[in-house]
C-alpha cells in the first residue's frame, strides 16, 4: 500500500496550534515591520542631520537604534525563525510547500538579513566615530537591505494565500508563483502600515527624550509620517481587498466575525487621532501612551488582520493546493504534484497514514472511538479544537448531537464529498466515518464510546449464530 | 518506517536546484553558525569569570566579552537561519517528523531563547561598565542566560538526534497504540554528543581570544602588554585543556553511537575530524612567538573554522550513513524542478551584494577599532566599495520590480 505523506499532528488542546502560530506571527509582524520602517526612517533622519547640521538627531537614531536592538533584533530576529518553528510543528506540509518553492528566495533574504543585522550594530555604535558620509552610507545600506527583506517575504506570503499567476498551476516556475496582483497590493499595504508602526513605536523612544525641542521635532515628524502612512495604508488596504479572489471575498463576508470591519476602522481612526494629537501637542506624548498605542495596534490591528489572512485562504493552508489538514488536494502539473484525494477516496486514511499504529488500521467496535480520535486529530484538529477551548471547538458544531448514525451520515454526505463551503473535502471511507462519528458523539456524551462498543459487539456475536441457524 | 514511506513524506514540489548544493550550503553555514554559538557561550562564561574577579585586566576582559556575547547571539541567530532552511529542503521528512514529535519543546525553543537573550541584556544594563566598578550586579541574570542558552542548544540537539531514528517514530507518536499528539516529550538524546559540541566552545573561544589579541596589537595607539599577556595565556589554556575535554567527549559520543551506526566511529570521517580538531588546538603552541607576527595570530581561528567545516561534513556523513545506509533514504535523489532564475539570483546576491556590503561594513568596523583618530574616515577605495554596495542593492530592487511587473502584466 502506498502511503501519503501526512506527518504526525501536534494537537494543543488549550488554544490550538493555529493560535500559537498566529500569536508568534502577529508579534513578529510588529517587530519586523518596525525594523524595516525604522531603518528607512534612520536613513532619512541621518541625511537631514548631516545636510542641515543637526547632530542632535543622531542622538535619536542612537536611542531608537539601541531600543530596536532589543525590540526588533532580539525579539524580532527570534520570532522570525519562530514562525518557521511554529509552522513546522503546526503545519509541516504548509511550510514545506513554501520552503521547497522559495528556498532560494529565502536564502536571498538571509543575505540581506545578515547585512541588516551587522548594519544596525554599526549605525548605532559608530555614531560620532566615523565621518558623516561613512555613517550615511551605512545608514543607506542598512535601510535598503532591510527593505529588500520585506520585498521578498511579501511575495512568499502572497503565494501562501494565492499563487501569483494561475499559470503556476500549469507551468510551475518560481516567478509565476511569486508575482501577481496580490503581491504588489500587499507590498504597498505593508509598506505604508510599517511606517505607522514605526511612528508609534518611535514614540516610545521620543517620549523619553529630555530635550523638549528635540522631542517636539521628532514627535512631529513621527506624527506626520504616521498620518500619511495610515491614510496611505487604508487606501492600499482597499487595493489589497480588490485583488483577492471571489472565493476569499465571499469568506470575508460570511465567516469573519461581525466586529471585524468595525474593529479595523476603529483602530485606523484611533491611530490617526493619536498622531493628530501628538502633532498638535507633542507634550502629551509620554512613554506609557506610546506603549499602550503599540499594544492597541497589535491587539486591534495586527491580530485581526492575521486572523483574517488565515481565514480567507481556507480550506487551504498554502498555495491553494494543500488543505489545512495537510492533504494535497489538487494536481499541480507544473510542479509535478499529484492530488492525494483519489488515493484517499480509494483506500481511505487508515490504510495510507504513515503515522498510525497498526492496531488502528482496521476499525472494530472496540477501537472505533480511538480510531475516530486519531482521525479527528489528523483530519480536523488543525482547524477545530477537540477540547472545550481553542479554535472553533468541534463540539460546538454538532449541537450536542450524540447520534452516531446521524453524524456518520453528515460526514459521508457533506464532508467526504466536499460539499461544505470553507471546509476541505475529507474523503472518509464508511468505516472511518463511523469511527469518527463515535468520537464526535463522545465529545458531548463520554458514555457513547462504551455503549457503541457493547452494542456493536453484541450484534457481531449474534450475527454468526444467526448465520449458523 | 520503511524507505518508501520516508519518500512519501518528501515534499511533492521537489527542489529548485541539485540537492547536493543544499547539502554543501547546509554544512558550510552550519559551521559558521556553530562557531558563533561557541564564541557566544565562551564569551558568556568569560564574562562571569571576569566580572567576579578583582583583577582590573580580567574585568576589562569581562566587559569586552559581554559585548562579544551580545553580538554573538545575534550573529548565531541570523546565521543559524541558513542551516535551518537547508536542512528542511533535503531532510524534510526527518526534520518535520522530529519537530512535531516534540512540538512543545520546539515552541519552547523560541520562548527560552528570547528569555535567555533578554537575561543577557539585563546583566548588560546592570553592569554597563565592568571596568569602572568593583563588584558585579545581578550576576544571576547572566547565569540564567547561559543556562537558558544551553537549554535551547539541548533542544536543537534533541531534534537533530530524533531525526536519526525513524524506526521509533510511530512508537513515540503512539505509545502502546494510542496517539499522543501533545508533543510534550523529548524522545532521544545523546548527552556525550551534546557535551562534545558544547565543550568545543573552549578551544574556539581560545582561538577567538588569540585573534582578538592580534587585532589589539595592531592598534595605532598601542595596547597594554599585560592585557595582551592575559589574553595569550588564557587562550592557550582554553585551547589545550578545552581540546582535551573535547577529545574525551568526542570519544564517548563515538562509543555510544547506536548499534546501526557503530562502524562509523572508526571511519575516515572521524579520523580526519579528530586530526583537524587536535591540530587546531595544538596550533597556538606550535606557532609560539609567531602568533605575534603577520597574520599568524589569526591563524588558529581560521584553521578552527576549517576544522568546524570538516566536523560539519563528518556530522553530515553520519546522518547520511544512518539515513541512507540503514533506512534507504538518499537526500541526493530528490526530485529536481530546476528554477534557474531564483538559483542565479541567490548566488548573485550572495557573492556580489553580500560580498560588497559586508566587505565594506566589516572593513569600516575593523579600521575604526584600530584607528587612533577620534573620527575615522575610510580611504577612497573603501568608500567606493560602500557606494558600489548601495547601488548594487538599488539595482537589485529595480530588477525585482521590473521582472515583477513584467510577470504580472504578461
Amino acid at each position: 500500500m502506498d502511503m501519503i505523506g501526512l506527518y504526525p499532528t501536534w494537537y494543543e488542546p488549550g488554544i490550538g496550534s493555529g493560535w500559537v502560530i498566529g500569536i508568534i506571527a502577529t508579534i513578529h509582524v510588529l517587530f519586523s515591520h518596525v525594523s524595516v520602517g525604522a531603518a528607512l526612517f534612520f536613513a532619512w533622519l541621518a541625511t537631514v542631520a548631516y545636510q542641515q547640521n543637526k547632530p542632535e538627531l543622531l542622538e535619536f537614531i542612537k536611542k531608537y537604534g539601541l531600543f530596536l536592538l532589543i525590540f526588533s533584533y532580539v525579539l524580532g530576529s527570534i520570532t522570525g525563525p519562530g514562525i518557521w518553528y511554529s509552522t513546522t510543528v503546526g503545519s509541516p506540509r504548509g511550510i514545506s510547500a513554501l520552503i521547497h518553492s522559495f528556498v532560494w528566495k529565502w536564502a536571498t533574504e538571509w543575505v540581506f538579513f545578515v547585512i541588516e543585522v551587522i548594519g544596525i550594530y554599526l549605525i548605532v555604535y559608530l555614531v560620532g566615530r566615523v565621518d558623516q558620509r561613512t555613517h550615511l552610507r551605512i545608514a543607506y545600506i542598512f535601510g535598503l537591505s532591510s527593505l529588500t527583506t520585506m520585498l521578498i517575504i511579501v511575495g512568499i506570503l502572497s503565494f501562501m494565500m494565492w499563487p501569483g499567476k494561475e499559470a503556476w498551476f500549469v507551468d510551475g516556475g518560481y516567478l509565476n508563483g511569486f508575482y501577481g496582483p496580490n503581491t504588489f497590493a500587499q507590498l504597498a499595504m505593508r509598506f505604508a502600515f510599517m511606517f505607522s508602526m514605526t511612528a508609534v513605536v518611535g514614540g516610545i523612544v521620543a517620549a523619553g527624550m529630555k530635550d523638549y525641542a528635540l522631542k517636539a521635532y521628532i514627535t512631529r515628524r513621527l506624527a506626520i509620517l504616521g498620518i500619511v502612512a495610515t491614510l496611505a495604508g487604508a487606501a492600499m488596504f482597499q487595493w489589497y481587498l480588490s485583488t483577492l479572489p471571489e472565493h476569499a471575498a465571499l469568506i470575508m463576508e460570511n465567516r469573519l466575525p461581525a466586529w471585524f470591519n468595525t474593529g479595523i476602522l476603529s483602530i485606523l481612526a484611533g491611530t490617526l487621532a493619536y498622531f493628530v494629537v501628538t502633532l498638535i501637542q507633542p507634550r502629551v506624548l509620554v512613554t506609557s501612551l506610546a506603549s499602550v498605542m503599540t499594544v492597541a495596534i497589535v491587539v486591534f490591528g495586527l491580530w485581526p488582520e492575521e486572523v483574517a489572512r488565515e481565514s480567507i485562504r481556507k480550506p487551504y493552508v498554502a498555495g491553494q493546493y494543500i488543505y489545512s489538514n495537510q492533504v494535497i488536494s489538487r494536481d499541480v502539473p507544473g510542479m509535478g504534484i499529484k492530488s492525494e484525494i483519489p488515493v484517499l477516496e480509494e483506500h481511505g486514511f487508515l490504510k495510507t497514514m504513515a503515522f498510525l499504529p497498526d492496531s488502528q488500521r482496521t476499525v472494530t467496535p472496540q477501537n472505533a472511538h480511538e480510531v475516530g480520535r486519531s482521525l479527528a486529530i489528523t483530519a480536523c484538529s488543525n482547524c477545530h479544537s477537540l477540547s472545550e477551548t481553542g479554535i472553533r471547538p468541534m463540539k460546538n458544531y454538532f449541537g450536542g448531537n450524540t447520534d452516531v448514525a446521524m453524524i456518520r451520515s453528515y460526514l459521508l454526505g457533506a464532508l467526504a464529498t466536499g460539499n461544505t463551503l470553507y471546509m476541505p473535502k475529507i474523503p472518509l471511507k464508511p468505516d472511518e466515518a463511523e469511527a469518527l462519528a463515535v468520537y464526535l458523539a463522545s465529545l458531548s456524551d463520554p458514555t457513547v464510546a462504551e455503549r457503541y462498543a457493547r452494542e456493536k459487539s453484541a450484534v457481531a456475536a449474534v450475527a454468526p449464530a444467526a448465520v449458523k441457524e | 518506517m520503511d524507505a518508501s514511506t520516508l519518500y512519501a513524506l518528501r515534499d511533492a514540489a521537489g527542489v529548485p536546484s541539485h540537492p547536493v548544493i543544499f547539502l554543501i550550503l547546509g554544512v558550510a553555514t552550519w559551521a559558521l553558525h556553530i562557531a558563533a554559538v561557541h564564541v557566544m557561550l565562551g564569551a558568556s562564561a568569560l564574562t562571569l569569570w571576569g566580572a567576579f574577579s578583582k583583577d582590573d585586566l580580567k574585568r576589562r576582559l569581562a566587559a569586552t566579552m559581554l559585548n562579544t556575547a551580545k553580538v554573538s547571539v545575534s550573529i548565531a541567530i541570523v546565521i543559524g537561519v541558513a542551516p535551518l532552511l537547508f536542512v528542511q529542503v533535503i531532510y524534510d521528512p526527518f526534520w518535520y517528523a522530529s519537530n512535531v514529535l516534540s512540538a512543545w519543546w520546539v515552541i519552547g525553543f523560541i520562548v527560552i531563547l528570547i528569555l535567555g537573550y533578554l537575561a543577557m541584556y539585563v546583566f548588560y544594563y546592570a553592569n554597563k561598565d565592568l571596568t569602572a566598578k568593583k563588584g558585579v550586579t545581578c550576576p544571576g541574570s547572566m547565569v540564567i542566560s547561559i543556562a537558558l542558552l544551553l537549554v535551547v542548544g539541548f533542544i536543537m540537539h534533541v531534534l537533530t538526534q530524533q531525526m536519526l531514528s525513524p524506526e521509533k517514530w510511530v512508537e513515540w507518536y503512539a505509545p502502546n497504540g494510542v496517539i499522543n499528539a501533545s508533543g510534550q516529550k523529548i524522545h532521544d538524546y545523546n548527552i556525550w554528543r551534546f557535551l562534545f559540541f558544547i565543550s568545543l566552545s573552549a578551544p574556539v573561544t581560545g582561538a577567538w581570544l588569540l585573534a582578538m589579541r592580534r587585532y589589539l596589537q595592531g592598534k595605532e595607539a598601542g595596547e597594554d602588554a599585560n592585557y595582551l599577556a592575559l589574553l595569550g595565556s588564557l587562550a592557550q589554556k582554553l585551547a589545550i585543556i578545552g581540546g582535551l575535554v573535547v577529545v574525551v567527549f568526542g570519544a564517548l559520543w563515538m562509543a555510544t553511537l547506536p548499534e546501526k551506526a557503530a562502524g562509523f566511529a572508526l571511519s575516515p570521517w572521524v579520523i580526519v575530524t579528530a586530526v583537524a580538531l587536535i591540530g587546531t588546538v595544538l596550533l597556538p603552541t606550535l606557532l609560539g612567538k609567531k602568533l605575534d607576527t603577520g597574520f599568524w595570530g589569526f591563524a588558529p581561528f581560521a584553521v578552527g573554522a576549517v576544522a568546524l567545516i570538516i566536523l560539519g561534513t563528518a556530522r553530515e556523513a553520519l546522518r547520511f550513513t544512518i539515513l541512507y545506509g540503514v533506512h534507504g533514504y538518499n537526500p541526493l535523489d530528490y526530485k529536481i524542478v530546476m528554477d534557474w532564475y531564483s538559483t542565479i539570483l541567490f548566488f548573485g546576491t550572495f557573492a556580489i551584494i553580500g560580498g560588497a556590503a559586508l566587505a565594506y561594513m566589516l572593513t569600516v568596523a575593523w579600521q575604526v577599532g584600530q584607528s587612533k583618530e577620534k573620527v575615522y574616515t575610510p580611504s577612497p577605495a573603501v568608500d567606493k566599495i560602500g557606494t558600489v554596495a548601495i547601488w548594487l542593492i538599488v539595482a537589485w530592487m529595480v530588477q525585482f520590480f521590473a521582472i515583477g511587473f513584467y510577470v504580472w502584466v504578461r
